[in-house]
């Protein structure tokens, strides 16, 4: 009976064909869209592990907007230059390559494109002043920040993530689908 | 006869309050129509409008469905570009305010524009200014819309005409050649500039010293024309001065045709003085109408009278012989003069046919309320021939009642310039007819579109060498000059406003100007320059500067005793830039003044009208206006307060003339004025005098956008001028029927409630006897548990009785929230998206019915309908009583929309928002998540302001307090009859609003619980219009 045995065959390679897709679509799907690692090339080689580590600039000296908006920002030209106008303006080679890269498009009055690295899935909005205020470090989620030569996604950023420790008691934070999503 | 011929087409399941004339027929199509919510499916429209096969578009889903599963491993990259040189001020993420001021027509506003990241996105008003005191209305919020608007001319333009002035072939040009061109024609000179008639001192010093400089003359021209109250001030005490009407110290409240809440002069600062006095608890004002077209003011009377026209002069005089001669109330009954007036208005009074003894009791009411009453005439809908005399006749009534000096402040209330009066078109139109003006300077108005035929002006403009409109696009006026000079938008621009007088307001530039525009100003004071005839102050060449040294030299060194005046004039300009309003008129307000002697010669002089069988009475909408803000889809998509028809223009039609003359909703008319004809849709409009044609202006425009351009018909064509007097009213009509049918259309018929006890009225009496009169409890029992609120529990309060129905909350909504307008097409199918809508009931007869706004929104219920039938939990329950949308969870099952008692969901059809393009998508709000397709939507309470207001708390260091959070509908409503709060908080003015006994809940026997209450419309009448029936008093 070929054609049974032909039907059977069929069968089993659509069985096994859609187990296979939906468990890879699965398995994958925690991971989907989400950017743990992302670590893009930036227009500046500029080091936090440099900056914020070896001289213990305090993250809010640069990110100015931390502790009063949503936003942390990336800090405007005029605050590198607080600095650079008299320290390293001329330096190793490397170094002074990515200063003047600063410099010139400081005096150039040309903003500097950075990649973003921290990317929050859509409809989602959060608050920068809120965490802080309630006592997290920004090593909480932005990782070992004055180790990095090139700063990396450290944390997934994926809704379980932030819910677990909303849903801790001490935070005190709520669970509201508004609290995030509105 | 005719009432009881319509009455005997009642059937029997009619209700007693009803949304439309099908409903209240019970029209089988209607029924049909009200059991669904969309009227036609989405595809089959596209199929034919695109030809995509059904098949072929399920076919490009399936495959986009499969790319999106394979390709979606990261997201595209992001750039972030920081400031080079951050502004101080500047915090991304936070708003700026910036205090300004605005003038919209004949209404001035003290503002506050936010603004994110340097685009201002949303207006508010604001609450110190005496004028508006935080209100807004509807076309003040759109003007943030106008910022945007991708018809504004972005550089200089020439246009090439013809003798006949054209031709408009538009080419671009430079500053250089305009001013070179221009100055030559100001140096050989014979010219005008034509201006607004609102003028500020400083501005009317600008043009004074530019025309006194180059030898030109002057002209104020408005759109619509208000001078009459001037004039007839002048004629009957000898000073020409606008009132300012005290209408919140006025118990009793005659309008005759001045629809002063929705259009005559200033609507928001009438309603919130209005409204003050709206509480049935305290010393309730009443309001008593006479008109011919239902307006929002006549929606709003107590009492309600139809008159035509030409017989508003009749009404008054009715009130004056009633008064004076047949009860001898004042020493006037001895006067001949007065006596032979009024005699002569005996046959004209009979005919009123008013309702045996309405007269006598108006007078006795008024007279009982001497010195607390106030008479108001005035407005486009009373504007015959005769309204100078109507003026007379009104302010004579008044000065009998001695309301003159008490509800009537003229000691330091000449409110505004409103010099722009017909007499100047004339002037005008024959200083071009003799050859002493050669070139014709306009500014900001735009005389093309609004002067008739009648007017003479548009023969009379070929004989000019150079016609100059310092405007901000293509319009009529602009197809008719040579060159236009695009002018900032005022939110780009400096200048000021004095609204009252001594209040002044400046205007500060909120964003950098867009395009390559010059602030009109300053293109005067070039042209000034460079013909060499410049005065001195004009030398700097900057506007702001001129602006400064004004407030220094007028104002600021005049009031130096005032409040902040007295510092250095730095720091007084600094001070006032922050407040936003220098208000000199505060110490001089309480003063009281006597009442003038009134000039009887003037009165005795007033004649009967001819009454004609059909009158044409030309009106403007409570939204539109005059039409400048025609382009603005915010407000051709918001429907009108009264007729509940959007995007179209018609004639209005009363219901008993309409069956005489057999003439069916959207049929087309042919009007005729004189010479003039017009083609047009018409309306039945419940309430309508019969015997009048209303029709608005502000539509048939040319030139003003893709929004405004083709809907409706230039009504101002229709009106008349003679001599110094144009007649918007009253006009002698013929009218024929044809074949033709336009749809009309409306939101309001599918928001249907079926009867139930839904907007609930009680009188006065009956309230005072029974604080609940009329509310219907039910005895309700709930098999949930109800939810724990420890913190706040958000609620909203809407007081019927205030509301007016102007709709300004609606678009405070659209504009705060990223609201998307559909156009015509699918509001008739039944997806406008707008998230509050204001349902107006009829009840009675519906030739002369009576109205009930009823605004509604999402209610946050506790026992929340839609949140139990949502698949994907994309809808839940806050612990702070708030029902929020989570839209990327949303799947668009539709289920919560169909089991929402309130109906308040509305579902994204389309990308409406994402379709949005650059320059419009500058005025979304980044606070609120722009919604895609396939998403439901709905009101969010202002959840992001709610956020805000905690954030700005917790910052500051205290606890959130009542008053903190504004939504945004509540922070605009002119009758302040919205209060939102937390219920939790027993001292919060919420609280105090649900502890009024005729608060009620929409359908509280479906146990929703919602957030969102009502109270009781009360009304100052003997008797509801629904009294001989219970049925819709609760009856389930």
């Amino acid at each position: 009976m070929p054609k049974k045995i032909f039907g059977l065959v069929v069968l089993v390679v659509v069985v096994v064909g859609v187990v296979g897709f939906v468990k890879g679509l699965t398995s994958n799907a925690t991971e989907l869209g989400y950017n743990q690692g992302y670590e893009p090339d930036q227009p500046i080689q500029f080091s936090h592990a440099l900056h914020a580590g070896k001289n213990k600039i305090a993250c809010q000296y640069c990110h100015t907007t931390t502790e009063v908006s949503r936003h942390a920002s990336v800090p405007s030209l005029n605050i590198c230059m607080n600095c650079h106008l008299s320290v390293k303006t001329d330096g190793e080679t490397i170094n002074k390559k990515e200063i003047e890269k600063m410099t010139s498009s400081f005096y150039a009055d040309k903003p500097i494109k950075w990649q973003k690295v921290h990317l929050l899935p859509d409809h989602v909005k959060f608050n920068h002043s809120a965490h802080i205020r309630a006592g997290k470090s920004c090593q909480t989620c932005h990782g070992p920040v004055e180790t990095m030569k090139k700063v990396y996604q450290y944390s997934s950023l994926s809704m379980g993530w932030c819910v677990n420790c909303h849903r801790k008691p001490e935070n005190k934070a709520s669970i509201n689908c508004g609290t995030c999503h509105y | 006869m005719e009432d009881t011929k319509l009455n005997s087409n009642k059937k029997p399941g009619a209700p007693n309050y009803w949304l439309s004339l099908e409903q209240w027929r019970q029209d089988p199509e209607f029924i049909e129509k009200t059991k669904n919510e969309f009227s036609q499916s989405p595809l089959s429209n596209v199929e034919t409008e695109s030809g995509w096969a059904r098949r072929e578009f399920l076919k490009l889903m399936g495959a986009s469905l499969a790319l999106t599963t394979f390709g979606c491993v990261r997201r595209p990259a992001q750039k972030i570009v920081p400031y080079v040189n951050r502004p101080e001020e500047v915090v991304p993420g936070i708003a700026n305010y910036y205090s300004s001021t605005m003038i919209e027509g004949h209404e001035t506003f003290g503002l506050v524009v936010k603004t994110r990241e340097g685009r201002p996105i949303k207006i508010e008003g604001n609450p110190d200014h005496p004028d508006n005191q935080g209100g807004l209305s509807a076309s003040a919020h759109a003007a943030l819309l106008s910022l945007y608007d991708p018809d504004r001319l972005v550089e200089p333009k020439r246009n090439i005409l013809n003798k006949n002035k054209t031709n408009a072939d538009m080419i671009s040009t430079t500053y250089e050649k305009i001013d070179e061109a221009v100055s030559k024609a100001v140096k050989k000179g014979s010219v005008a500039v034509v201006t607004q008639g609102q003028k500020t001192s400083a501005s009317k010093q600008f043009f004074r010293d530019f025309t006194r400089a180059t030898k030109s003359q002057l002209f104020f021209i408005d759109s619509v024309d208000e001078t009459t109250v001037k004039r007839g001030q002048r004629a009957s005490y000898g000073k020409s001065v606008f009132p300012r009407y005290q209408i919140q110290k006025a118990r009793l409240i005659v309008s005759v045709g001045a629809d002063f809440l929705g259009t005559y002069v200033t609507p928001v600062s009438f309603s919130k003085q209005f409204s003050k006095r709206r509480n049935p608890d305290g010393d309730m004002n009443k309001l008593i109408s006479f008109e011919s077209v239902l307006s929002l003011t006549g929606a709003n009377a107590d009492e309600r009278f139809q008159v035509k026209p030409t017989q508003k002069l009749t009404a008054v005089m009715a009130i004056l012989s009633d008064l004076i001669i047949k009860k001898g109330r004042t020493s006037y009954s001895a006067d001949r003069r007065v006596v032979r007036a009024l005699k002569s208005f005996d046959e004209a009074i009979k005919a009123l046919h008013l309702p045996e003894g309405a007269i006598s009791r108006i007078t006795d009411e008024l007279w009982s309320n001497r010195g607390k009453s106030l008479v108001l005439s005035g407005g486009m809908q009373s504007k015959t021939s005769k309204a100078l005399e109507l003026q007379v006749a009104t302010n004579f009534l008044n000065s009998v009642l001695g309301n003159d000096g008490k509800t009537i402040d003229y000691s330091q209330a000449s409110q505004r310039g409103f010099d722009g009066g017909a007499e100047n078109v004339n002037k005008l139109v024959s200083a071009i007819n003799s050859g002493k003006i050669k070139t014709l300077i306009v500014q900001g108005t735009n005389l093309a579109y609004f002067l008739p035929e009648t007017s003479g002006f548009k023969e009379a403009i070929k004989k000019l060498d150079l016609i100059v409109y310092l405007g901000d696009r293509n319009d009529e006026t602009g197809r008719i000059s040579d060159y236009i000079v695009p002018d900032h938008h005022q939110f780009e621009t400096w200048g000021d406003s004095e609204g009252l007088s001594g209040v002044y307001a400046i205007q500060q530039p909120t964003i950098r100007p867009l395009y390559k525009t010059r602030a009109f100003q300053e293109s005067l004071m070039k042209w000034a320059n460079l013909s060499g005839m410049g005065p001195n102050r004009f030398k700097e060449e900057s506007w702001y500067k001129y602006l400064q040294e004004h407030w220094k030299y007028n104002i600021w060194s005049k009031n130096r005793s005032v409040s902040f005046a007295s510092q250095s004039f730095d720091d007084f300009w600094y001070e006032l830039l922050q407040k936003g309003v220098f208000d000199t008129s505060r110490t001089k307000r309480s003063r009281s003044t006597g009442a003038r002697n009134f000039n009887i010669s003037q009165f005795s002089k007033i004649s009967p009208s001819e009454e004609h069988k059909w009158e044409l009475a030309l009106y403007q909408k409570s939204i539109l206006k005059d039409g400048a803000l025609a382009n603005m889809a915010w407000l051709q998509e918001l429907p009108d307060p009264v007729t509940k028809l959007v995007w179209d223009n018609y004639v209005c039609i009363s219901v008993q003339d309409a069956q005489a003359q057999h003439i069916k909703e959207g049929q087309v008319l042919n009007l005729k004025v004189g010479s003039t004809s017009v083609s047009i849709p018409a309306h039945i409009q419940p309430g309508q005098k019969s015997g009048v044609l209303a029709l608005a202006v502000g539509y048939g425009r040319k030139g003003a956008g893709k929004v405004a351009d083709g809907i409706g018909v230039n009504a101002y064509q229709l009106a008349q001028y003679n001599a110094n007097e144009v007649a918007y009213s009253g006009l002698p009509v013929e009218f024929s029927s044809t074949s033709d049918y336009v749809e009309l259309v409306t939101p309001q018929g599918h928001h249907s409630m079926e009867g139930r006890q839904i907007a609930i009225e009680a009188t006065h009496d009956q309230y005072k006897h029974n604080k609940e009169a009329n509310i219907h409890r039910h005895k309700i029992f709930s098999l949930w548990d109800k939810h724990e609120y420890k913190g706040h529990k958000w609620g909203m309060s809407i007081d019927l009785n205030t509301c007016n129905g102007c709709s300004a909350c609606v678009v405070a909504c659209q504009a705060e929230n990223n609201i998307p307008v559909v156009g015509k097409k699918y509001v008739m199918e039944g997806r406008i998206m707008q998230w509050i809508r204001v349902d107006r009931y009829y009840s009675g007869d519906p030739n002369d019915p009576s109205i009930l706004n009823m605004p509604i929104t999402c209610h946050h219920c506790d026992n929340a309908p839609c949140e139990t039938v949502c698949p994907v939990a994309a809808t839940t329950h806050s612990d702070e009583g708030l029902n929020t949308m989570t839209y990327n969870r949303c799947v668009g099952t539709r289920y919560c929309g169909n089991n929402c008692p309130y109906k308040v969901r509305r579902f994204n059809w389309f990308n409406y928002t994402k379709d949005i393009k650059k320059p419009l998508n500058m005025a979304l709000n980044p606070e609120v998540t722009v919604r895609v397709r396939g998403v439901m939507e709905k009101c969010s309470f202002c959840e992001p302001r709610i956020k805000s207001a905690k954030e700005k708390a917790k910052q500051d260091g205290r606890a959130l307090k009542d008053g903190d959070i504004l939504t945004a509908c509540q922070q605009s409503c002119p009758a302040d009859a919205i209060v939102f709060g937390d219920m939790n908080d027993p001292n919060s003015k919420l609280s105090q609003m649900f502890s009024e006994k005729r608060t009620y809940s929409l359908l509280e026997e479906l146990n929703a619980v919602p957030a969102l209450k009502y109270q009781t419309k009360i009304r100052n009448t003997d008797k509801l219009k629904t009294e001989n029936s219970k049925k819709d008093q609760g009856g389930h």
